[in-house]
């Protein structure tokens, strides 16, 4: 056998590139993975050269890690065809070991008188046997019957159907690092995108969160159709954990969040003139309220927050701090400009110019609802779950089956030679094995003389 | 009399089993184990009643925070026990066992774990939460034991003076944590793995994304599947198989516990 091929059959290889993968993937779990250049300089300011040289920031598609699998995967292969010819020629063995077996040269391991009954009468034998689940063939050699009974055959071969669901579980999960289609759209309600690479496009028609009664999130719901170039919308409905099947892509439900910049803000504006009015703007609208006066709303942000440079940001897509950059122009002059706030309506730092009677109120906010839909096609997905059901197969077959074998030789002085094999546990099963036919030929003999 | 009520009655019990047990260690009486079996079921009944009052109350399965998975951890622990001490008798791992099992419960009563019943978020409303949350823990449950057993084993003294009497004891628990790894990690592939691999493509869109929970229980299996193969193709017995054996749970504890409070993730919620 050719080095390599020891090399790649090789158990101490198996253990070696697992624990070799057991540490990559810790290594993994322990650098926060698929962040920004920025992130890894941020909080690993050392380590950022390793990171790079070693693409311990994508480990799991980095080309150690990769290699480490396929070699993996060789190892399993040669290994399952490696202990897949030695068991097929132990049982080829087996079943030429007494039709070549000389008592010469070998003793059995256990030996059993019969009585004189049952010298010739062996059909309890073989109803016993039976009944524990052997399967059993008789040949005759020198004229006298050999029994070979067999049992557990999944036992035997339960590691390679184990080894073979392994195999098939890494080459799906090849072909989907290298062939998954996963896109995500983002509509909000009424907007229709193309779906890339397919010819047929997606409208979100209604996108509604139900509630449970304390106020927290019970579902995420979109209603979409489907619209193909030629023919009637489909409609269909997505749903967290209740995925939408079509054209062999999925579609998933994976978030929202709400379009900011498109809110529509209510504000209170009490000026010199008059009294308290309401007035309601969208994004980037002027709204005339007075002959010469007109409000507009600049921008709005959810998550007002002005950071160490003094800058002004926006935190997150969440409602936390929410502002709107208003301006109030009268005449030709403005009267008012800054940000109001709607948790702080006292607050007017960043206001630039605000004549003292002007009092700008933000009172509500809202913008419309985005449904995040994630749009995938994975074709490794068919084969990771065969090759977990065959995993869980193998397993079953070996942990639940051992493979235990009877060879029984009835000689011509009356003698039941047996040769027990069993894959684990020899002592115990050539123990039980003897005390099952000895008290087997027992109540048989006693059966025997009762009815004589 | 409520979910709390039953819950507590259990823990009594157990910790009635438990003291027992240790006691036994000093005066071997063979009646007692019976005893305690039939007790040990008894507990596991009540403890059962208490996570269906939970079920019905909650309208959701009972293991969807840490204080309720850490409890059906633990009632998941009694079964294992007494299913292995049925079949195969565990001697002096039983106690130790139901001194973790009532330790669990105790953290599980822990003021720092909110007991109070949430409504499910929208990804944990599948059927595949039972399934998979089930089925690993109980997993789990039997690989603690072959823990426990491959601890007792480091922990007796080597064959001195009677070598073989001595050994022949030591054989026992590492037979014994050879037998749980042998139930446990099939329970442990099919509820971990494959029905966690079924449900987040369904609710993630993705069988597999390297999440640190995911990646965590990975490792966890492999440390086993490098326990069976150096076990049974290697012929390793003994001192190196029990060391394994307590790795591989100090990884599935890490799995359980140290993702969630340690790293980040899309598993946050147990």
């Amino acid at each position: 056998m050719p080095g390599w091929i020891r090399f790649l059959t090789s158990l101490k290889l198996a253990i070696v590139l697992l624990l070799l993968i057991i540490i990559l993937s810790i290594v993994g779990t322990l650098i926060p993975q698929d962040q920004e250049l920025s992130y890894y300089q941020q909080h690993f300011p050392s380590a950022v050269p390793w990171i790079k040289f070693f693409q311990l920031n994508h480990l799991y598609r980095s080309a150690i890690f990769l290699s480490l699998v396929f070699l993996f995967l060789l190892n399993l292969l040669f290994c399952s065809i490696k202990q897949l010819k030695s068991k097929l020629t132990l049982l080829k063995n087996r079943e030429n070991f007494l039709a070549k077996f000389s008592a010469k040269k070998q003793g059995p391991v256990i030996q059993i008188k019969l009585p004189e009954s049952l010298k010739t009468n062996h059909q309890f034998l073989l109803a016993a046997l039976h009944q524990k689940k052997y399967a059993i063939k008789v040949r005759i050699k020198n004229g006298q019957p050999l029994i070979v009974a067999r049992r557990g055959l999944a036992g035997l071969f339960g590691p390679e159907i184990v080894h073979l669901g392994l195999m098939i579980i890494i080459i799906g999960g090849l072909i989907s690092a290298l062939f998954t289609y996963r896109i995500s759209v983002a509509l909000i309600e009424g907007e229709i995108a193309s779906v890339p690479k397919n010819n047929f496009s997606l409208r979100l028609n209604k996108f509604s969160t139900e509630y449970y009664p304390d106020g927290s999130v019970k579902n995420w719901k979109s209603q979409i159709s489907i619209i193909e170039n030629n023919g009637q919308p489909l409609n269909a409905l997505v749903e967290v954990n209740h995925p939408f099947k079509y054209r062999g892509l999925n579609f998933y439900q994976i978030s929202y969040g709400q379009d900011w910049d498109r809110a529509t803000v209510e504000l209170e504006i009490k000026t010199k003139e008059t009294p308290s009015r309401k007035v309601v703007l969208k994004s980037g609208e002027t709204m005339k309220i007075e002959p010469a006066m007109n409000v507009r709303l600049l921008s709005f942000v959810p998550d007002f927050q002005v950071d160490s440079a003094n800058q002004i940001i926006n935190r997150s897509g969440v409602a936390n701090n929410p502002a709107a950059l208003i301006e109030i122009q009268s005449a030709g002059q403005i009267i008012f400009s800054g940000w109001v706030f709607y948790l702080y309506p006292d607050f007017i730092q960043f206001q630039q110019k605000n004549k003292p009677e002007v009092k700008v109120t933000l009172r509500k906010f809202s913008a419309p609802l985005f449904s995040v839909l994630e749009i995938s096609s994975d074709p490794g997905t068919g084969l990771v779950w065969m090759g977990s059901a065959l995993l869980m197969l193998g397993l079953l077959f070996s942990f639940y089956f051992h493979y235990q074998e009877l060879q029984i030789l009835v000689d011509l002085n009356g003698y039941l030679q047996i040769f027990p094999y069993a894959q684990k546990n020899r002592e115990n099963f050539y123990h039980e094995t003897e005390q099952f036919l000895k008290n087997l030929i027992k109540i048989q003999a006693d059966k025997g003389n009762r009815d004589e | 009399m409520n979910e709390f009520t039953f819950l507590l009655l259990a823990f009594l019990i157990y910790l009635l089993v438990m003291l027992l047990g240790f006691i036994s260690f000093f005066n071997q009486r063979i009646g007692l184990r019976k005893t305690l079996f039939y007790l040990a079921i008894l507990g596991l009944v009540f403890h059962s009643i208490s996570l269906i009052i939970r079920t019905i109350v909650s309208g959701h399965a009972p293991f969807t925070n840490m204080y309720e998975s850490i409890n059906f951890f633990a009632w998941s622990c009694v079964l294992a026990v007494i299913i292995l001490e049925r079949k195969y008798n565990l001697e002096k791992t039983g106690p130790y066992l139901w001194l973790i099992i009532v330790a669990l419960i105790a953290l599980a009563s822990s003021p720092a774990l909110p007991k109070n019943i949430t409504p499910l978020v929208p990804a944990l409303q599948s059927y595949w939460l039972w399934l998979h949350v089930s089925v690993t823990l109980l997993g789990e449950a039997f690989l603690a034991v072959a823990f426990v057993a491959s601890c007792i084993y480091l922990a007796l003294p080597p064959g001195s003076g009677d070598k073989v009497e001595a050994e022949k004891k030591k054989e026992k628990y590492d037979l014994i944590a050879y037998r749980a790894v042998a139930i446990g990690f099939p329970l442990f592939t099919l509820g971990a793995l494959v029905f966690g691999m079924i449900w987040a493509n369904k609710a993630w869109g993705r069988y597999w994304g390297w999440d640190p929970k995911e990646v965590w229980s990975l490792i966890t299996w492999l440390f086993y599947a490098v326990y069976l193969h150096t076990r049974l193709v290697m012929g390793w017995k003994g001192k190196k198989s029990a060391l394994i054996a307590i790795i591989g749970f100090l990884a599935a504890l890490f799995t359980f516990f140290g993702v969630n409070y340690l790293l980040r993730g899309l598993h946050s919620y147990a």
